[in-house]
């Protein structure tokens, strides 16, 4: 590179250098005129409006790349034989101990009759291990509280449980469309891709929910 | 021009290869049967099979009234698709899986498997409607 180009290259970075600072200098000057308390509020206001519009975003690029990604054949396979009684339950809504004492009890599956062939099973189970409920990522709060305890439902985990505590039973049970919470994709529009945020539930019959 | 061709000849291939893949699919599997000591297919007696009741349980608790239509899961209420072939040619094209359900559904409505018979009678009368 020619030594010109080079010191251009410099002065156009000193110059944008220069330039934020004066911008951070003159918005100090700027908010050292209100009073710290009003600055406290805003600027924890707009920390919170901040990671909300961050957390939605990143929510929304999320559900896309979830709706866009192809199944894997294990995957189909997960959503053949597991998802004809019920929407195939995401691996990720519970710990790796409840999904081993699930499969390992399909003959008597919460009164009904589960079975599948030894090499199914096993093939079943290693991808649930694998893709069940992290200690990070989107589904970490499902096994908040629950140290190793295995529960068979997700509907009895400590975090269900309280996220859907308020809603009545006329919902539920009272409704048609419902039944019972177990059916996660009567209200939950994305559940099926494994999508549970509170923007995209909606309870048949009742609409969407505000607040 | 070309895209009409390409559809035309998509829906025939839905429309005639499709049923006619799954009828011979459910053929086969009546065969099948009928290899392993099953007399001649009776629908009749399918169709009554299908609507007896053992306790509450039959197994239109789950099909359904009409094999022509969805039915829902009696527990779950998951929609389940028609099981008539002419509503529903994607039906019995699995072995696996035809064996699968009914292995499944026999012991949870009746207490116990179906025999060979009672497949071929069912399933002649549903792949008949
Ligand atoms: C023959 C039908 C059938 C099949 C096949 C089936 N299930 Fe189920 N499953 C049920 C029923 C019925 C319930 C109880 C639903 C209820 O109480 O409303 C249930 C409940 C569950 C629950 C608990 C849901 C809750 O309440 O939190 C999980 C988890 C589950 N099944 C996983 C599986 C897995 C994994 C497979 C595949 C290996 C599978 N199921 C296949 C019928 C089935
Ligand atoms: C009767 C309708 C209904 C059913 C069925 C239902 N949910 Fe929910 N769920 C809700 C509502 C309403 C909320 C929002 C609660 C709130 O406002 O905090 C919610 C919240 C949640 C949340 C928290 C979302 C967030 O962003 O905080 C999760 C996770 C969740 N549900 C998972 C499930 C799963 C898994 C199932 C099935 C096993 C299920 N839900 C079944 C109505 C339902
Ligand atoms: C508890 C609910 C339930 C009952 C009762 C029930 N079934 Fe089913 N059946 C299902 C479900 C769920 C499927 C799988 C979903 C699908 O294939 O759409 C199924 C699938 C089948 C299939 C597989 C069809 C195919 O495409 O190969 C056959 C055959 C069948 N059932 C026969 C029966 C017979 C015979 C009875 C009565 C003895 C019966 N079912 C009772 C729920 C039930």
């Amino acid at each position: 590179m020619k030594e010109a180009n080079k010191m251009k290259i410099g002065a156009i970075l000193l110059g944008c250098v220069l330039g934020l600072s004066l911008i951070g200098i003159t918005r100090t000057v700027l908010a050292s005129g209100w009073s710290g308390r009003e600055m406290e509020q805003e600027s924890y206001e707009q920390e919170r409006n901040e990671s909300e519009r961050y957390e939605h975003e990143r929510n929304e690029y999320r559900r896309q790349e979830a709706e866009t990604r192809p199944m894997s054949a294990v995957q189909q396979a997960y959503v053949e034989e597991c998802g004809s009684c019920h929407m195939a339950y995401p691996a990720g809504l519970l710990p790796p101990q409840s999904w081993d004492k699930i499969m390992k009890g399909l003959e008597d599956h919460f009164g009904e009759n589960a079975e599948l062939d030894d090499q199914t099973r096993a093939e079943l189970s290693r991808y649930l291990q694998q893709a069940s409920a992290p200690r990070e990522g989107q589904y970490r709060r499902m096994i908040r509280n629950l140290d190793q305890q295995a529960p068979m439902r997700i509907t009895e985990l400590p975090y269900f449980r309280h996220k859907h505590r308020e809603i009545p039973s006329r919902f539920i049970q009272g409704n048609d469309k419902v039944g019972s919470l177990s059916q996660c994709d009567s209200c939950h529009r994305g559940a099926q891709r494994g999508w549970f945020d509170e923007d995209s539930v909606v309870i048949p019959g009742v609409g969407r929910r505000d607040g | 021009m070309k895209p009409g061709l390409v559809l035309l000849c998509g829906m025939l291939v839905v429309n005639v290869w499709l049923p006619a893949h799954a009828q011979s699919s459910a053929a086969k599997q009546i065969k099948g049967w009928q290899s392993q000591g099953a007399a001649a297919a009776d629908p009749q007696q399918g169709k009554l099979l299908w609507f007896s009741k053992h306790g509450v349980r039959s197994c239109s608790s789950c099909h359904g009234a009409s094999p022509l239509e969805a039915g829902q899961h009696a527990k779950t209420r998951k929609p389940i698709k028609p099981m008539a072939l002419s509503k529903n040619p994607a039906r019995f094209t699995s072995q696996r899986k035809t064996e699968k359900w009914f292995r499944r559904n026999c012991k949870w409505t009746w207490g116990r498997e179906c025999t060979a018979q009672e497949k071929v009678d069912i399933l002649s009368w549903l792949s008949s409607q």
